[in-house]
């Protein structure tokens, strides 16, 4: 049998870091970066007879992400401990939930390619808990130093069900997760910052078999692009375990990406018996339900819907569409120009992803800080669709209209950037340039077609870019017989 | 009659018409320690300066004609499981011998705010686990009625510094007796308040779903000072309760006529010595004669009742006493150098065997495995032995008991049998597992003249009621007693 | 009922003493036999009060400890960080 016989099944678990003003059970600051362990008390450093307090936003956030999965949310639930040793868990345990979690059997539609072919994938359970702190290691030194900066950041954990089925399904699935959590606002999503990790479970099986294989779970994925190659090597890891006779056992393995390889962390004997048990210190968590549904009300568009919009509604290309779903201001200036209309929206859209986004990019700006408007990029797009502008002109516009409070049409007469069209004037200047590029029509004449571009190239260089390029085309066509 | 030997109550008046200041009742109390301290052994910690500074500062209020809360100069002492910001908190344990906590309980912010001058801080059964302070890794206390016994515990430093006069009040916390037991073996007042009305924001953990702190003192009227200053919803504490409190002190005279007082057989069964039965008997006979109803009431599960105690309250304490593993505070192990040594060693040398016990027990109960067969099924039994102090409520205002099946033991005598250590809970753990109040007021002695306490349970927050009956009992014994002699 | 006192040790991150493993070992198991003593029982556990509702805390920041305090109890500190023995990384 060779590779392509098997089908592997995978799910993930993906950890969020939501982004509270304080942690989940005291009021100290969440926030990354700060110098080691000074946003910490007593309570997330667990001193003895302290007690936790669970912060609102936490629940609110955690309902949004559900009802965004399609989720039914437990307005009644309770959190749990999970009983572990390490020096990075300062109360030897993690406040989490295990059998009733806040929000439970989801699910979130992917748009796997760029026809926009969508596959459900079901969400088993979205829970709440604390994010423990970090270790640093540090060669010069034989021990480890422990920053609880990170205890009780508040977390909450979406687990899928088994329903991928390649790693490009992961990370699609993953690339729809953030891009939620972004639109929810709930999550910075920075995965450098680790404010977004997952644990990937994978297993293979015979393709037509109706039976799940053995599974293994790996830890220490810190990217999606590495949650892909972490999938395809133990996939093909388990197929080449099978293939050779062997059979695969449930454990626990930890991805390198480094090296491109996973190792066994502990087998299924070893596993951790985490002795979860109710939380005594919290009572139950009671959200009434008009909360629960005022929550649902505040749920946005989501990137899936709007992107399928976009595509069949204003005809934009995938690609186009993606891009800007993935920014929450430039999407905004597009809705509100494709709700004023009157202009190609492809062309809005090409603007908005191309120029202006370079622009952005470079001056390291965001769009409130520009001075660009709806209205001013219709005025600008309406110019060019009107002829009144070259493409080339219009640049100059957007540049000049991006941090100034001026109106596209004054630019345009400030700086005489207005297109020529009159036919006699260009006729004038499409003489002068055959006249002088006498080699260039010999070569036209003599088949080169190419050269009819440079001709007009010239022309546009003559009338300083306001020239109208069609017309100038047209009359050296007429010019050349 | 020394300052040392009076009543809050009789020391705020005293204050209040300028008959002695805080300064001099602080002084009397320091001296008295001084006095008796090596034959009692009931300070963990003493902190005479800190006392002096407050009751310097109340003189200087009351100088300044202010009006002072009725806690304000009473001298005050403070079992060691409560932490106190700057003095050193132990819990009586090798594992926090040297822990200065950087915080305070809220109970001792509310102390702090009344005036009330802290003397230090008092002895306990290692992590509030045991019934006669013997598993305190520093010392033992002494019962001041008879320096060869215990005192009681867990909270026996609190009762027996009571019953020597080294305190006027004290705070002691209940997880499944120990402020009941030991006041009844000490002949003091101990009240084990509902659970939810006294914030536990501060009390180092033992089972946070049974603890509670409370009042501690030697009169009824004492005891329900010091709770009414305690009590309270915390923010901090969300298992605090949200509510408006009656007023107690100088409410609690109403007596017991009319009032039905309900008995259940189940409490004075076998596992209970005749000469507590006899005197608990005899005192519900007094209250009968006062104009008290006794009627008979069931209580069918409490006999399954410590089972479901141990498996509750071990479950919750081996998670709350894994935090101790010698990296973040407390004791640290030199011996041995991996992350895996540093645990077994710190932990294993830092606790003492009843500890390790209790943490086994409820690391057993909760593996894989074992869990539905002990902690659901002991959660289940929770609910219905609440259920049955529920309807025994509908027939009675407050139900009599002994409060321990004993008086005070000798040194040594139960420490080889785990069992029958724990057999000294079979009267209070009920109260904690339905998150009663229950208090423990004298109500005789035995043939060796050793206290014996009855317990008063009421419902949910009926502090008052049964501190009503409490004081009624004390009335009809002829009020406060005196000082034993001590030695 | 047979403990495994290793096992269960083990879990606890406690070392017992050779000396004093058979006393456990006795203790645990009498413990043990004494807490099975729990009548059969049709109810079902929830695990949920909602009668009981809790409060939640509102998301606002407050002062957090100053370091020198959080870790004035550390065995050991270097560059305000508490030390342990290298973990495996």
């Amino acid at each position: 049998m060779s590779k392509t016989d098997y089908e592997m099944v995978v799910g993930l678990e993906v950890h969020a870091e939501l982004s509270t003003d304080t942690k989940i059970y005291c009021s100290c600051k969440n926030s990354f970066g700060s110098e080691v362990n000074s946003n910490c008390c007593e309570v997330c450093t667990g001193m003895p007879g302290t007690l936790p307090t669970l912060n609102r936003k936490v629940v609110d956030y955690a309902i949004k992400m559900g009802h965004a999965l399609h989720c039914k949310i437990n307005n009644v639930c309770k959190q749990d401990r999970k009983n572990y040793f390490y020096p990075d868990l300062p109360k030897a345990y993690q406040i989490s939930q295990f059998d009733i979690p806040l929000c439970e059997h989801g699910y979130v539609d992917v748009i796997l390619d760029e026809e926009c072919h969508q596959k459900r994938i079901g969400v088993t359970r979205i829970h709440i808990e604390e994010d423990a702190g970090k270790l640093i290691h540090d060669d010069s030194f034989s021990g480890s130093l422990v920053d609880f900066n990170r205890c009780g950041v508040p977390l909450i954990e979406i687990v899928s069900e088994p329903d991928l089925r390649s790693p490009q399904e992961a990370k699609a699935y993953l690339d729809t997760i953030r891009s939620i959590l972004q639109y929810l606002d709930i999550s910075d999503c920075k995965m450098q910052e680790g404010s977004i990790r997952c644990d990937v479970n994978v297993s293979v099986r015979k393709c037509g078999s109706g039976e799940f294989g053995t599974r293994c779970e790996m830890k220490n994925v810190n990217s999606f692009s590495g949650a892909m190659r972490a999938i395809e090597y133990e996939a093909n890891r388990q197929i080449e375990v099978l293939e050779s006779g062997g059979t695969i056992t449930q454990e626990t393995r930890r991805w390198d990406d480094h090296r491109g390889q996973n190792f066994l962390l502990r087998s299924k004997e070893d596993a951790q018996d985490y002795r979860y048990f109710p939380e005594p210190d919290l009572l139950t968590i009671v959200v009434p339900e008009e909360r629960v549904q005022q929550l649902r009300e505040e749920i946005p568009e989501l990137p899936g819907e709007k992107l399928l919009r976009y595509v069949k509604d204003f005809g934009l290309p995938y690609f186009d569409a993606n891009l800007l779903c993935e920014s929450g201001e430039k999407r905004a200036l597009f809705e509100e120009i494709a709700a004023k209309g009157g202009i190609d929206l492809k062309a809005a859209a090409n603007w908005l992803n191309g120029d202006i986004t370079r622009i952005l990019n470079e001056k390291n700006k965001t769009l409130a800080e520009s001075s660009l408007s709806a209205d001013k990029l219709i005025g600008m797009i309406s110019m060019i669709e009107q002829g009144t502008i070259s493409n080339t002109a219009a640049k100059t516009v957007l540049e000049e209209m991006f941090w100034q409070d001026k109106e596209p049409s004054e630019i345009v007469e400030e700086r005489g950037l207005g297109q020529i069209n009159d036919d006699s004037a260009l006729q004038a200047i499409v003489g002068d340039v055959l006249q002088k590029n006498e080699k260039v029509v010999m070569d036209y004449k003599n088949g080169k077609t190419n050269a009819l571009g440079f001709l007009v190239g010239q022309c546009m260089r003559a009338t300083k870019g306001q020239g109208n390029p069609a017309a100038l085309r047209e009359l050296l066509l007429k010019q050349l017989g | 009659m020394q300052l040392y030997e009076k009543t809050a109550g009789e020391l705020h008046d005293m204050l209040r018409k300028k008959d002695c200041s805080a300064s001099e009742a602080v002084e009397s109390l320091i001296e008295r320690i001084d006095a008796v301290e090596g034959k009692v052994h009931a300070y963990l910690t003493k902190t005479p300066e800190l006392a002096r500074e407050t009751a310097k500062k109340v003189d200087e209020r009351l100088a300044a004609g202010e009006e002072l809360s009725p806690l304000a100069g009473i001298p005050i002492a403070i079992k060691d499981n409560i932490c106190t910001k700057g003095v050193r908190t132990t819990c009586a344990s090798k594992m926090l011998e040297n822990f200065v906590p950087p915080y305070s309980a809220t109970v001792v912010h509310k102390l702090e705010h009344a005036g009330t001058p802290v003397l230090g801080k008092l002895n306990l059964d290692e992590f509030a686990m045991g019934s006669s302070c013997e598993n305190s890794h520093f010392q033992n206390t002494a019962n001041p009625h008879d320096l060869g016994r215990v005192p009681g515990g867990s909270s026996g430093g609190s009762a027996a510094a009571l019953a020597a006069g080294e305190c006027t009040l004290a705070l002691g916390s209940d997880t499944g007796g120990s402020i009941r037991q030991p006041a009844s073996y000490c002949g003091v007042v101990g009240l084990k308040p509902t659970y939810g009305s006294v914030s536990r924001y501060g009390l180092v953990a033992f089972a946070s779903s049974l603890d509670q702190i409370g009042p501690m003192g030697r009169s009824v009227e004492d005891v329900a000072l010091l709770y009414e200053a305690i009590r309270g919803m915390d923010e901090r504490d969300l298992t605090s309760a949200q509510r408006e409190y009656e007023p107690l002190h100088g409410q609690l005279d109403g007596g017991v006529r009319g009032m039905r007082l309900g008995v259940p057989e189940e409490y004075f069964g076998p596992g209970v010595e005749d000469e507590v039965k006899e005197a608990v008997r005899a005192q519900i006979g007094e209250l009968e004669r006062s104009g008290a109803v006794i009627v008979p009431v069931s209580l069918p599960s409490t006999g399954y009742a410590l089972s479901a105690y141990y498996i509750i309250s071990s479950a919750e304490a081996s998670s709350n006493l894994a935090r101790y593993d010698g990296v973040k505070y407390g004791y640290r192990s030199e011996n041995g150098s991996s992350l895996e040594e540093l645990y077994l060693n710190t932990r294993s040398e830092g606790f003492g065997d009843e500890v390790k016990r209790r943490i086994m027990l409820g690391t057993f109960v909760l593996s894989s495995g074992y869990f539905d067969a002990y902690y659901k099924r002991a959660k289940i039994l929770q609910g219905r032995i609440g259920q049955e102090f529920a309807s025994a409520f509908d027939a009675c205002d407050a139900i009599l008991t002994p409060t321990a099946p004993d008086t005070a033991f000798r040194f040594g005598e139960h420490t080889a049998d785990p069992l029958k250590m724990y057999a000294s809970d079979i009267c209070t753990v009920t109260v904690n597992i339905a998150g009663l109040p229950a208090v423990s007021v004298p109500c005789g002695k035995d043939k060796n003249g050793l206290p014996i306490g009855m317990q008063i349970i009421g419902r949910k927050f009926s502090e008052k009621t049964i501190l009503t009956v409490a004081k009624a009992v004390e009335t009809l014994r002829g009020g406060y007693h005196s000082l034993p002699q001590i030695g | 009922m047979k403990i495994d006192i290793e096992k269960i040790a083990r879990l606890a991150k406690l070392k017992i003493e050779p000396d004093k493993r058979g006393m456990f070992e006795t203790q645990m198991e009498q413990i043990v036999a004494m807490v099975e003593n729990l009548p059969e029982m049709s109810e079902r556990y929830v695990g949920v009060d909602p009668e009981n509702p809790m409060r939640l805390r509102e998301d606002e920041v407050r002062p957090s400890m100053r370091r020198d305090e959080l870790l004035q109890n550390a065995p050991k500190v270097q560059a305000g960080c508490v030390v342990v023995p290298r973990t495996v990384e």
